[in-house]
Parts: structure tokens; sequence; C-alpha cells
């Protein structure tokens, strides 16, 4: 499997990496790290590649590199990843232009064969939309924005599962709540929540919400495979059969301890995008990570 | 599928709003007074100005429209489209950029921050003050972003050199990289060879046949200004972003001793140095006669066939979407001043005008500056003359200081990231953030106006 983890900065994405290399191991997945510096406008975008070009020439990195940098060193310094540093790696920070606003960063003294680093400038949704698709990745893992709208964006456009790092303290504990219905996606969500488990060895809350309080066969039948499966892979579990609204639901189950994993909606997207969908309320609303399962 | 209809629409949204808005004004009839080539003239203006704003499209598309719908619309014959989308201006613009790219290719930032360091020595207000002069004074003559592209190692290399930690140098490093882009900006009005927007307005008061100003002509309008807002603008700068360290004395040793690394003046930095001052003679002394562009693209053919620059780099490094994109802005132009649209248009502001006061004078001067100034912001600052200059032109007063206030007005690009290259270019460092523009552009935005009036004052007596 491949994930790719996005980057802003210093200063907000250490969760986001520690919670995608978490999850990553627990997949035995190979991780790129992506940082998608700011949009060029196009008056400026020879004049500042040029300037970029000068600065090379008195060994300034471009703008972005120190972030992915960073992020490599915390991985290391962390043990999520054993740099393989030897003598003849790289003599310094090197950039391979690999298309329109691409590169791919290979920093001094490694060989770039622990993780990928991709550097990438313009709109996020669209460069992260690109990087997915091209690069087929499985899950993609963002932190927390402030713009709301940001990831409403990623969740509609992206083509992998996304992973939502929002307000993660590694320091707290944490329960897996996954939501479960009768939705085909739902089934893959369950593996996937049982892999999350494993990584961060924690209980699982199985959760089903009816509006009206009757549970149509569909759920049952939903219920009992993820819970056959929670079982053969020895996690500990609760199932909860609850009624209400879903996002009330498990936005107050949820709280502020719990990671969770649910299916993408089956909604049509042009339904989605006026409407919005009951992954997307919950992202918007849930102070807690969330895994949307693609 | 549906996915990617809804986020290719999402993404090209201001591009079909551009088109509703376009097609609705299409069917609708022209107002009274403009002719019905005028109207279609002003109505592919408006979908330029949304589609140059947002970016939904890649500019040289913009270009290309602007050009074509002059044809389709019926405005005018495809020659003389073609005849209107090249001119001296153009060629201005493209030698300048071409000249910029062989300047700075040949390594001279290093020359230049030694310069700086032995001028300035090791106070950061001096080195402020001199970073503001240097770089106003080199973009009077080459261009702000030819000079920003220079100053811009040599003012990281002083902000590393201080410290790499961010939070020690969170006020130094926006003192350092605004005094650069601030200064190259002001600069740029200082003389016609600033920007290509001074040429493009002179290119206008010769097409229109209303004054014919040469290139020490210019220089007298405006350089006093340019002297003026300098000291006012290190000021600003110095209490927006008051920087922690008063002295940078390791960094500044730290840059002589990089600098010293890079070896002695060699024959092909000379040669550099001569040609452009040749062209700059021939700006001075022969501008009037063959043009700006002729000398600035003669410039360029010597420093190729001197072996200064490879084609291969100049092609690579000049930005041919923006000569697109200001042919085709300086072609609408003419078009509005042949249809009428421009004196329609300054025609309707005057009218305007003229129920909230009688005596318009400063109002029309007022209101010029501030839609010119606010536009630049928005736009490219040649974009904006391109487009804005045949109104001013038209709405009265002395064209000469009204053309001036309008030229000199597109400077103030001090606003936003997106407003020029130099404030791009400082923003691409990661050093600065969008906020920073704000927190400093208004009051410099206001201090120019202020000192703009003043100066406009003074060029009546001239």
């Amino acid at each position: 499997m491949k994930f790719l983890i996005a980057v802003g900065s210093e200063d907000y994405s250490g969760p986001t990496l520690r919670v995608g290399m978490e999850v990553a191991s627990a997949f035995n997945a190979s991780v790129t790290v992506i940082k998608v510096g700011p949009k060029i406008s196009e008056h400026s975008v020879s004049q500042v590649k040029f300037t970029q070009e000068r600065l090379e020439e008195w060994d300034f990195d471009s703008p972005g590199v120190e972030v992915l940098e960073w992020a490599f060193g915390f991985l290391a310094e962390n043990q999520y990843i054993s740099p393989a540093v030897v003598e003849k790696g790289f003599p310094k920070n090197t950039l391979i232009e690999r298309g329109k606003n691409r590169s791919e960063v290979y920093l001094q003294g490694t060989t770039g064969s622990d993780v990928s680093l991709i550097l990438r400038n313009g709109d996020i949704i669209s460069e992260l939309r690109d990087e997915v698709s091209s690069g087929q990745f499985d899950v993609t893992i963002i932190g927390g924005s402030q713009k709301r709208r940001m990831a409403h964006d990623l969740i509609q456009y992206l083509d992998s599962s996304i992973f939502v790092v929002n307000q993660y303290d590694h320091t707290k504990p944490y329960k897996l709540l996954v939501a479960v219905n009768d939705s085909h996606n739902t089934s893959k969500a369950v593996k996937y929540g049982v892999r999350v488990s494993q990584a961060f060895d924690v209980n699982v809350d199985l959760v089903t919400v009816s509006r009206t309080g009757t549970f149509k066969s569909g759920y049952h039948r939903a219920v009992n495979k993820a819970e056959r499966l929670l079982k053969r892979m020895k996690v500990p579990y609760k199932t909860h059969l609850l009624k209400g609204d879903p996002i009330d639901i498990i936005k107050k189950t949820a709280g502020n301890d719990h990671i969770i994993v649910m299916g993408t909606s089956t909604k049509n997207p042009l339904i989605k995008y006026f409407r919005g969908s009951k992954p997307l309320k919950i992202v918007k609303t849930c102070p807690c990570p969330i895994l949307i399962v693609k | 599928m549906l996915r990617n209809i809804i986020f290719w629409i999402t993404q090209k949204r201001w591009f079909l709003l551009s088109i509703l808005i376009g097609s609705i004004l299409y069917f609708l009839e022209s107002p009274e007074g403009l002719s019905i080539e005028g109207y279609r003239t002003l109505i592919i203006v408006i979908m330029a100005i949304i589609l140059i704003i947002f970016e939904p499209i890649p500019l040289p598309g913009v270009a290309l429209m602007m050009l074509f719908l002059q044809v389709l619309l019926g405005i005018d014959e495809p020659n003389d489209v073609a005849k209107s989308f090249m001119s001296d201006a153009v060629f201005f613009i493209m030698g300048s950029l071409m000249l910029a790219v062989s300047i700075v290719s040949q390594g001279l930032d290093s020359r230049l921050a030694l310069g700086i360091i032995r001028l300035t020595g090791n106070k950061t207000w001096c080195i402020v003050l001199g970073f503001v002069s240097i770089s106003a004074f080199l973009s009077s003559f080459i261009g702000e972003h030819t000079v920003t592209a220079m100053m811009m190692p040599v003012g990281l290399t002083l902000i590393y050199n201080t410290s790499k930690d961010r939070a020690i140098t969170k006020n130094l490093a926006p003192l350092i990289l605004f005094s650069i882009a601030y200064g190259s900006a002001m600069g740029s009005i200082g003389t016609p060879s600033g920007g290509g927007r001074n040429v493009i307005m002179m290119e206008y008061w010769q097409e229109f046949g209303l004054a014919n100003i040469t290139y020490l002509g210019w220089m007298r309008y405006s350089y006093p200004m340019l002297l003026l807002e300098i000291p006012l603008a290190v000021i600003i700068l110095w209490f927006t972003f008051r920087p922690e360290q008063k002295v940078l004395d390791s960094a500044v040793r730290k840059l002589k001793i990089q600098v010293a690394k890079k070896g002695a003046m060699t024959g092909q930095d000379m040669i550099t140095i001569i040609v452009f001052f040749l062209v700059f003679l021939g700006w001075v002394f022969l501008s009037h006669k063959i043009g700006l562009g002729i000398i600035a693209l003669m410039g360029v053919f010597l420093y190729l066939v001197l072996g200064l620059i490879r084609w291969s780099d100049l092609n690579r490094n000049t930005n041919w979407g923006v000569i697109l994109l200001f042919g085709a802005a300086v072609s609408i132009g003419i078009q509005m001043k042949e249809t009428g649209a421009a004196l329609w248009l300054a025609n309707s502001v005057m009218d305007a005008l003229k129920i909230i006061s009688e005596d318009i004078s400063v109002l029309r001067w007022v209101i010029s500056v501030l839609l010119t100034g606010t536009l630049t912001n928005l736009l490219s600052n040649s974009a904006t003359i391109a487009v804005i200059g045949p109104i001013v032109l038209n709405m009265g007063g002395d064209p000469i200081i009204m053309g001036f206030s309008t030229a000199i007005a597109s400077a103030f690009a001090y606003l936003t990231v997106v407003a020029s290259p130099t404030c791009m270019i400082i923003y691409s460092s990661g050093l600065v953030k969008q906020s920073d523009y704000m927190k400093a552009g208004w009051k410099m935005f206001i201090m120019s106006i202020i000192v703009l009036f003043i100066m406009s004052k003074i060029w009546t007596i001239y």
C-alpha cells in the first residue's frame, strides 16, 4: 500500500506525521511526505523561478525544502525511519524536477530510500489530487485545517482514502470508533479500522445509528460481519446500536478521545457538493482524527 | 466522471462566470452615446479583468482571447488587431525581460553585496537604508524584478547569517526583504525603463498626440518623488518591523567572507556592465528617435553576440506569456481609444463626479490615482496602465500630470502578494507572511499617495 502524508509547517505537522507513520506501519505501507508550497502567480512565475536559480548558486534551498528536511528529521528522531545515511549520499539537498510544479527532494547525505519527499507548488487541492492520482496512493493523511472548505474539498475530490488528523494528542489514550451501516464502503472501513486499532493497540467501538430506532437487516448483516472480523483478529470491541441523528450520535459518542473510521458517502457527487455528506459534516464538527475510507 | 466534472467546474468557475457575464452583456443594448464597437471592447475588458485577477486559465490564454474576440465581435479587422498588438512598448517589455535575464545570469549579485556592505557598515538601520536606496536606484533603470532577483541572495545571506531560527529573525527577515521589494517597486517610477507601464504611458501620449516626453524629461518629473519616498519608506518599514538586532556585525562579516570566496571581478562582469551602460546611453540620447524597445532589443542582441547569455537560457527564463498579455492589453487599450469607449467611460466618470462637486480637478486626480492604485494590487501594473491609461487621458485636466500620476500610482503595488513579481519573489522565500503585506503596505500606500499629491502640485509649475 502507498500512503501520502501532507505536511504544512514545523509548528503544526508533528501530529500528522506521527499518526501517519503509526498507521502506515500497521499497513506495512510505503510513505511519501509531500509539501505543497504557495501558488505562484503566472505573472511572476518566470521571475520567481529565475530568482530561485540564483539562490541555489548561493547554496540556498528552495522554499519548502526546510519543511521536508524537518519532517525527515522528525521521523528519524522518533524512530519511524532509520535513515540510510551513507558517505556517498547526495552531496547537498537536491531537487529533481518531475513535471510541472513538482520536484522530488533528496536530502544531503541520504540515499532517498527511506521515505520519498515531494515538493510541489500551487493550489493545494489540485496538487494533492494530481499527486494522489499519478502516484496511485491508497491513503492521504492531512492535518486538520483552519480552512473548513479545504478538508471538504479534499474529501470530495481526492481518489484515495483520507485521514484527517484533527486535534491529535499523542500523550492521550484514544479508542477507535468504527461507524457501521449497510453501505458497501463499510466493510472496507472495518478492515481499515482493524489495522488502525492494531497500530494504536486500542479498543474498538462499533457504532450503528438509526434515525427511527429500527435497524434493517442490512445493518444487522454489516454489524455481524464487522464483529466476526474483529473477533478473528482478536481486537477487543463493543457494539452500540443507537437511535438518533447519525452525525450527532457519532459526534457525541466520539467525544474527543476517539479516532473515527467510517466509509465514504455513496451519495451522488452533485448532492454531496450542494448538501454535503455525513463524513464531511463529521470532519467539520468532530474534534478528533477521522479516517474516511474510499 | 461526475466528480471530475464538478471539480473542473469549481476550478474554472471564474472562467465560466466571465463567459456568462460577457454573453449577457453582448445581448444587451449598448448604452447611449457609446458605439457598438466601443461597447463590445468594454465587454472584452470586463472579461479580461476577471480572468487576470482570478487566473482560472493560463494568462497567455487571456491574451489570445483578448485578440481573437476583437475580430470575432467585429471590433476591428485581423490585420489591424495584429498591428495594434505589437508596438515599441511591447518591444520594450520583451527586451527588458530578456535584458534582466542576461544581467542577473552574470552573477553580479555578489559584487552588489560587497558594494552595499561597504556603503552601509553593520548597523541594521543603515543596511535597511542601503537596501531601499540601492534597490530603488537600480530598479529605476533596469526594472524592479531584476533588482529583486539580484538583491534577494544578499538579503537572505544576511538573515540566515544572523540566525537560522526564524523566531530570532521574525522581524529582521520581513524588514530586509520588504526593503528590497518596496525599494525596487518605488524605484521603478524613476525612468521610463524602470517598468513597462512607463513606456506604455509614453506610447499613449504619443499615439493620442498629447505629449512627447524624453527619457530625461521623465526623470525630471519622477526622480524628485523617488528621492522623497526613500527616507519615508525606511522609517515606515523600521517602525513596522522593529528588528531585535540593531547591529548585524557577525552576519556582515560572514557575508564579506562568502563574497570574497567568489573571487575578483571578471572581464565578463565588466562587459556586462559596459553593455548595459551603452543601452542606458541609448535610452537617454536615442530613444526619442528609435524607441526604447528597439534599444532594449539591441542590448539583448549584444549580450547574445558577445556570448554572455545563451538563447536557451533567455528562452527558458523569459516570461513569454506576460509579453503576450501586455501586447494584448495595449491592443485593447488602443481599441478603447479608437472606438470611443475610453472617452465614453471618462465622460461617465466625470458626470458622476460633477454630482459630488462642481470643481472636479482634485476629485478627478484622486479617482484616477485610487483606481490605478487599487487595480495595480489586483492586476499586473502594466496591464492596469494599458487599460486605465486611455480613460484617464480622456478625463480632462493636464494630460501630462494625469498620465504621470497614473503611471506612478501603478507602482503602489504594496498591498498583496500577487501585486507584482517583486512581492511574489520575496513571498516565495517563505520568510514573509501574507499579512505582512497589509501590515506595511497600507502605510506605504498612503504615504505614496500623499507624496504623489504634493508632487502633482509641484509639476504644475514645471
